[in-house]
């Protein structure tokens, strides 16, 4: 049904917790709560989990153990609206942190992204820059590329009214520095399946 | 069924039901389940709510003691499906149902003062999928009468079914329902 049509029901993270809790969901789904929006997520093909893999590898690696948390698909409690399970996490501290709620303060988000391209750059992209996330990639799988955005701003145009204003886009024979492990070096070629 | 990207979760109406009942949604909450979404329903003007009150005298009469006239209550529609119209009719002695939400309706009816597309291509094609025999949108914009009848399938229609009859009447013409059809209701009544 096209939204101009109608309005649909949105949710609040709380209410999407509540759902969660109480067993609403059939065992196996994979959903998540975008901008109130309760988003199905597609099936993944094996490029996708081993572009999953060799990020969380990478990253691991140059965050190390002790200050720094990298998850997998884990949920992020972003905004009001919103909880995503991005495909990898970089947070900062301790995993009991954690316990009485999701992180939501991400210091690197990474989709990988085939045919969600779209989806990852203009909505999930928009809401992380919302949230202030302030490092977003997107290892575009399509175009064997690392999209790196930083610097989120407010910009009218965009879905949820922010965008990142530095973007960059960096092929196999290139290398990545997060901003929050400076001294780190990855090759981008790593990270690609 | 049109996939907007993304696409969200449907519900079935079994899942809707058990939402309603663990308290889910706020009390002042109006929402129909449409194929599998949960909608919100508009605010109601004036007109609006002046025409449901003049179909459901008028019906009344119309149907006589034999048949539950209902004011926005829900029905079970289908698997998906569970909308509130502003009028449904359905066979039985309203003091004596137990059938709380009814699934075989004789009558929808639809007072339409904007939503006109959401009522005539989306609810119009999935209450002719449900084989509602007989479906009326009140045109406040148009100010007429729109009827609808002999539910068929349609592929492009929103979710393959339509009307193959559909009569506009107005403001002097008279309406006779298909399980009434003895009464004759002028079209004025019902145009606020």
């Amino acid at each position: 049904m096209s939204e101009s049509v109608v309005r649909t029901r949105r949710w609040s993270r709380v209410e999407y917790e509540r759902l969660i809790e109480e067993g609403v969901f059939q065992a196996g789904e994979r959903l998540e709560l975008l901008a109130g929006q309760l988003v199905v997520r597609e099936p993944q093909a094996t490029p996708h989990a081993t572009g999953i893999r060799l990020v969380t590898r990478a990253l691991r690696e140059v965050f190390g153990q002790d200050r720094w948390i990298v998850d997998m698909q884990l949920p992020v409690a972003l905004d009001e609206e919103s909880e995503p399970e991005p495909d990898v996490t970089v947070t900062a501290d301790d995993p009991r942190d954690f316990l009485p709620s999701h992180p939501a303060r991400p210091a690197l988000v990474v989709e990988v992204a085939e045919a969600s391209l779209a989806l990852d750059r203009e909505e999930k992209g928009s809401l992380y820059a919302r949230a202030r996330v302030p490092e977003y990639w997107i290892l575009n799988l399509r175009d064997r590329v690392l999209e790196v955005y930083r610097e989120p701003h407010p910009d009218p145009s965009s879905p949820h009214g922010w965008a990142y204003r530095s973007r960059q886009s960096l092929a196999a024979g290139e290398h990545v520095t997060p901003s929050a492990a400076p001294s780190a070096r990855i090759a981008a070629a790593n990270l690609l399946p | 069924m049109q996939t907007t990207y993304p696409r969200t979760r449907r519900w079935t109406r079994a899942e809707y039901d058990r939402l309603i009942d663990k308290g889910v949604f706020r009390p002042d909450e109006r929402l129909e389940l449409l194929a599998g979404h949960l909608v919100v329903r508009e605010p109601q003007g004036g007109p609006h709510i002046l025409a449901i009150e003049r179909l459901n005298e008028v019906l009344r009469v119309a149907f006589g003691p034999e048949w539950r006239v209902r004011i926005q209550l829900p029905i079970a529609l289908d698997d998906e499906s569970e909308p509130e119209p502003d009028v449904s009719v359905a066979a039985g002695r309203p003091l004596e149902t137990t059938e709380a939400k009814p699934s075989r309706l004789a009558l929808v009816v639809e007072v339409a003062e904007s939503g006109l597309a959401l009522d005539r291509e989306y609810k119009g094609s999935l209450y002719a999928r449900a084989r509602v025999p007989d479906y009326w949108i009140v045109n406040l914009v148009d100010r007429v009468l729109e009827v609808y009848r002999d539910p068929m399938p349609d592929a492009s229609a929103s979710y393959g079914c339509s009307y193959r009859s559909v009569q506009s009447l107005s403001a002097g013409e008279h309406v006779s329902p298909l399980a009434a059809p003895t009464a004759r209701i002028p079209v004025s009544d019902l145009l606020p």
